[in-house]
């Protein structure tokens, strides 16, 4: 019996189609598995079931009747109770507190306090976790306790169907477990729960029936017992690959052992940061291009701002020509590696800032005693915006006015202006278009011609295939071997992504 | 009932602290009933004002507006006293003008989405501003009233009262909004607007009006303060409180209140008012001069915040 | 550590107290303002009659001469503390009231100076003559223009009732030449010496003529922050000496105004006396004397003819270091 149906919804963000034609159903007393690669509409379906978003096509029924919430509260009132990736919980509030936020049962408009102790106990002691304490405070507890609270609240009152987006994304393997047995427990009770996730070894474990998207489609489904972790992994990638050819690598697949180790411009050993990432290596050889997959949360970002000296680093080292140690951005840029941010808008651009500016921002012109050459950085920013192609109207134009690939390119423009020889790339082509997409990938590929050597993370694994030399897997902050591109596939990725399922390096 | 709880036992040892030392240090007179009674009655002002100021901030927000609220809330006692109505209506007067500003605040932070320092620097320029134009650029004498009562030391006959009725008001006042915050839903509310608005609002809570309620309360508030004003004054006085905010602002801050919102307590912020006029009394009474007090009284905002930094770490 | 910081902060607190010995007569003088010179001279007397008679004072004041609540608890401090008794030279007439009244209740006499209190709660009123003095500038600057002109008057401050007092007495000897026209007698100073000079800035300009010559022929301030700022305003814009100007009171510069000819007169009362007779009276009538209910401390005009007697230029700059 299906509780929750979707009907043929279909979603379009401007031109790019998020959602098409999609049918799901959600039956009492089961969990169900959405999953599907970064990008492949699992949020915009969720956001539509909690009401944060309309569908522009199809519809949504519950307990057979036309289901479609305004707004988050009136899902919530509906029965339909979302748990977001990002926890939303109030950090000044009690766990009590918490729970009955916006719903506090009153006496003559003052807080009933004995019945908020009472459900409140009981809506912990449901989830078996009463060792939580009511009247702590939320930034006090863990994000494994926050998590239980949040569901907690949105089990209160009389949900019957719970999302759960990514929930183990930030949990370590016993918390997941417990909340396992937590889901189980409300499945048990009749509950439908929609349970979003890249894990593939915890969906065979935990679901019941089981849907894939790709771009926004539907490529799959079923019941979870009657498939494996493989097949679902051909559902998710399931496209032809990039038809990108194969870079001609200029350095040996496999770095030789008798090379000069002056070769080895980034030398990175058994790094660990608070918490991520995990005893990584990494030697990165003059004109090389090395790649570094995972999902969203493996650590990738935190590995390479371990190495620019942006996170914290507990122990292990990090050596540059003229630098060893626990480094600093300043150190680093010094000794000539760059970073380039994922984050564009917050960290790796001043947005409010002109095209030149931050072009020239890490190393400005100066003439004699400290004055800026003005001329001198408009002469480097035309440099840039020609050789990378950047469309703008004038260097003088701000950075937040440009497209998205266009602001990736003045990033870019920063470090070749900076003239690096190591450059750590973070998720370079995310959110910007093809053409600029190619355009970087020129550049990446004509640095590592000229002896640079770079590395670049990627949630995006075709990408990686056609950029790099040799890549390695990311899962859970440990970082995998790298391997050859021309000894790996993207079926054989996404399994070591997903299942850290290793098989030993050839 | 609870113990106060660990945020507002710093402040409240703190005072003590001060106390003692200006006890310890001071003269006689210092630690006088009659030398109590001033400090509770020179605490009234700010103290009141930082009531609203408290709901203000614990949601996230602040009121700059506060100081020139007072002085027209002062001036708009005084010009319907001298239009001819009773006292009351004029104390009411005085404290629907603050209402009527806070509203101000309340609407163009949450229609037009300004954010709340910009609006209410417009708004402390424009109320105080409204205030001079109201006086005509002058004071305003008003006729001798019960209103003046209000925060003057005690006539013999009205010893009874242990404090003039304002301290009392004060203490009502706070009494009423802690049990609010408390223990109402409006409550709960307010700090889950200013811990997380994004949560607040998915719960919910509407948001907008809440604050917009939360600011006319900071504005009544102020208003109320206005009142308390005028009866020491007992004058309409536009030019009065220039600056006051920032005493009213500190009062919450030291009582443990984040100007990121979430984090506040009455208590905690009638506490850091009483630290703020002890200093003041002690170092008058022992004739320190101006610049002393005020080198202490910046010492004790910033210390009490580093404290409360390093304590959250 | 922490009892170290303890330590350190009671020392600076006891080298900056002055506890008072509680045998001896402490009397508090309480000024509209510390910055103004013109307090400076009200100190300075206070100084000499305690001196004299063997009694501590203690000065303390609010920074501001608008700051109506800092008096006020100015005054309230000292009540709470109990001195001997409280000289005080109110800067509002009514808003003060209440604190007196709560001054007499409590057994502390109170002595008013320089202005005067909308109330009968104190022993004495020690003050200058404000609207004979007033009336002085207003005959002089009647004499100076020759019974015919155009002439401006910059208030003080609504409310200080010493100064709306000389303003009235200016205005009621000008009266008396019926050829001499008040052009605007409506705007006000303020309090600070800055705010007279934006209000004066804003009072010429529409006054001055395109060649830069102004159309008034007199100009009369009511204080010291007035006088100053005025003549600031007029030495900026090179419109000094181009105008019969008397001011009140004096101060350093308003002596080298008077000097070079920028300032034709200038109205001066007495503060050190005021300061001095101020104390005294209170130390006769804490000893039981009966005092008078009104004392006037007297005017002087001052030109550049008699700016060098020596009795004037004790008016003029009077001995107020330490």
């Amino acid at each position: 019996m299906s509780l929750l149906r979707v009907n043929g919804v279909g979603h379009d963000f401007g031109a790019t189609r998020a959602l098409h034609d999609v049918s799901l159903q959600l039956a009492a007393g089961s969990i169900h598995a959405l999953i599907g690669e970064n990008g492949a509409g699992k949020s915009t379906l969720v956001k539509t079931l909690s009401g944060a978003l309309r569908p522009d096509t199809g519809t949504l029924t519950l307990h057979d009747e036309p289901f479609a919430p305004a707004e988050p509260s009136q899902a919530r009132d509906a029965g339909v109770a979302t748990v977001y990736q990002e926890l939303s919980l109030a950090p000044h509030l009690t766990v009590a507190q918490s729970l009955f936020l916006g719903r506090e049962p009153t006496r003559f408009g003052w807080l009933d306090t004995t019945t908020i102790q009472t459900e409140a106990t009981t809506a912990l002691s449901r989830l078996q976790r009463t060792d939580i304490p009511l009247d702590a405070r939320i930034l006090n507890l863990s994000i494994a306790d926050r998590q239980i609270v949040e569901i907690a609240r949105a089990l209160h009152g009389q949900a019957s169907v719970l999302v759960l987006d990514e929930p183990t994304s930030s949990l370590t393997g016993e918390d997941a477990s417990r909340l396992f047995d937590v889901l189980r427990r409300m499945r048990d009770e009749g509950l439908a729960i929609l349970y979003i996730s890249h894990f593939l070894e915890a969906i065979v474990d935990l679901t019941d029936q089981y849907t894939v998207l790709r771009d926004g489609e539907v490529t799959g489904g079923g019941a979870t017992a009657e498939t494996n972790a493989t097949e679902l992994a051909t559902m998710m990638v399931g496209r032809p690959l990039l038809q990108r050819t194969k870079r001609t690598s200029t350095v040996r697949d496999t770095p030789d052992p008798a090379a000069p180790q002056d070769d080895i411009l980034l030398h990175v050993d058994h790094l660990h940061g608070s918490p991520l990432p995990i005893d990584a290596t990494i030697e990165l050889h003059r004109g090389e291009i090395l790649g570094i997959g995972g999902l969203v949360g493996s650590g990738r970002s935190e590995l390479v701002r371990a190495i620019f000296g942006l996170d914290p680093v507990t122990s292990g080292t990090v050596r540059i020509p003229d630098v060893s140690g626990p480094t600093t951005p300043t150190a680093c840029l010094d000794a000539g590696l760059g970073l380039l941010s994922e984050d564009r808008a917050t960290e790796g651009l001043a947005l409010n800032l002109s095209v030149a500016d931050n072009t020239v921002m890490s190393r400005w012109p100066t003439r004699r005693r400290g004055w800026l050459d003005l001329l001198g950085r408009d002469r480097a920013a035309e440099r840039w915006i020609d050789e990378l192609g950047i469309r703008t109207p004038s260097p003088e134009s701000t950075v937040g006015s440009l497209s998205g690939g266009n602001q990736q390119k003045v990033a870019l423009a920063r470090l070749l202006h900076h003239d690096v020889d190591v450059l750590l790339l973070d998720e370079p082509t995310r959110g910007i278009d093809i053409a600029s997409k190619e355009t970087i990938y020129a550049c990446i590929e004509g640095l590592a011609d000229q002896g640079k050597a770079i590395l670049v993370t990627s949630s995006h694994l075709p990408e990686l295939l056609s950029l790099c030399d040799r890549i390695a897997i990311m899962d859970r902050g440990q970082l995998g071997p790298f391997r050859p591109a021309a000894d790996r596939d993207e079926h054989e990725m996404i399994l070591e992504a997903t299942l850290g399922d290793r098989s030993p390096a050839p | 009932m609870k113990l106060p709880s660990r945020n507002v036992l710093a402040p409240l040892l703190g005072l003590l602290g001060v106390y003692a030392l200006f006890a310890l240090l001071g003269p006689d007179s210092f630690s006088s009933a009659r030398n109590l009674e001033t400090m509770a009655r020179q605490t009234t002002i700010v103290g009141i004002a930082a009531i609203g100021m408290t709901l203000v901030i614990i949601s996230g927000g602040i009121d700059l507006s506060a100081g020139s609220i007072i002085a027209l809330s002062t001036v708009v006692v005084a010009a319907t006293m001298n239009a001819g109505a009773s006292p009351l209506v004029s104390a009411i007067a005085g404290m629907g003008a603050g209402a009527a500003a806070g509203l101000l605040n309340g609407l163009i932070i949450t229609r037009l989405r300004v954010v709340p320092f910009i609006v209410t620097l417009g708004t402390l320029l424009i109320v105080r501003g409204l205030a001079k134009g109201i006086a005509d650029e002058q004071k305003i004498d008003a006729p001798l009233s019960w209103l003046i009562d209000l925060l003057a030391a005690l006539s013999p006959s009205m010893r009874w009262m242990i404090v003039p009725p304002g301290v009392w008001l004060l203490l009502l006042l706070a009494v009423g909004v802690a049990a609010m915050l408390r223990s109402t839903p409006v409550g709960r509310h307010i700090v889950a607007t200013g811990s997380s608005e994004a949560t607040a609002r998915l719960c919910g809570i509407r948001v907008e009006r809440l604050k917009t309620g939360v600011y006319v309360a900071s504005g009544a508030a102020a208003g109320v303060a206005g009142v308390m004003q005028f009866s020491r004054l007992t004058v309409g006085d536009p030019t009065v409180a220039v600056g006051l905010e920032l005493d009213v602002i500190a009062a919450v801050v030291i009582g443990g209140g984040s100007l990121s919102g979430g984090e506040g307590s009455i208590l905690g912020t009638l506490v850091g008012a009483l630290i703020m006029t002890v200093i003041r009394s002690g170092c008058s009474q022992m004739g320190l001069p101006n610049w002393v007090q005020e080198i202490v009284t910046g010492g004790i905002i910033v210390a009490a915040v580093a404290l409360d930094r390093w304590r959250h770490r | 550590m922490r009892r170290l910081w303890l330590l350190a902060l009671s020392c600076l607190l006891l080298s900056c107290g002055e506890s008072p010995d509680s045998g001896r007569t402490t009397i508090v003088v309480i000024p509209k303002g510390t910055t103004h010179e013109f307090w400076k001279s009200i100190h300075a007397g206070a100084r000499r009659a305690a001196t004299d008679l063997d009694v501590d004072i203690i000065w303390k004041g609010p920074l501001k001469e608008d700051d109506r609540e800092a008096q006020i608890a100015v005054v309230e401090n000292f009540i709470s503390r109990g001195v001997s008794g409280i000289v005080l030279a109110p800067l509002d007439d009514a808003a003060l009231r209440v604190p007196v009244l709560n001054a007499t209740r409590s057994g502390i006499p109170v002595i008013i100076i320089d202005s005067g209190l909308q109330s009968d709660d104190y022993i004495s009123f020690v003050a200058t003559d404000n609207h004979q003095g007033g009336r002085m500038a207003g005959q002089e600057m009647a004499r100076r223009l020759e019974g015919r002109g155009r002439i401006v008057m910059l208030r003080y401050q609504e409310g200080s009732a010493s100064t709306m007092k000389r303003e009235q007495g200016f205005l009621d000897a000008i009266a008396e030449s019926p050829d001499i026209v008040v052009v605007s007698d409506n705007q006000h100073g303020g309090a600070t010496t800055e705010s007279a000079y934006a209000a004066s800035e804003n009072l010429l300009a529409p006054l001055q003529t395109q060649d830069g010559t102004l159309t008034i022929d007199g100009i009369f301030c009511p204080n010291e922050s007035t006088t100053f700022g005025m003549l600031r305003a007029l030495q900026d814009r090179q419109l000094n000496g181009q105008v019969r100007f008397i001011g009140f009171d004096s101060s350093e510069k308003l002596v080298e105004g008077l000097t070079a000819g920028d300032l034709d007169a200038l109205v001066l009362q007495n503060p050190m006396a005021m300061g001095d007779i101020g104390v005294r009276t209170m130390v006769a009538h804490l000893q039981g004397k009966p005092v008078e209910r009104r004392i006037d401390t007297g005017v002087v005009l001052v030109t550049r003819d008699n700016m060098n007697e020596s009795t004037v230029a004790e008016l003029l700059r009077p001995p107020i270091d330490d």
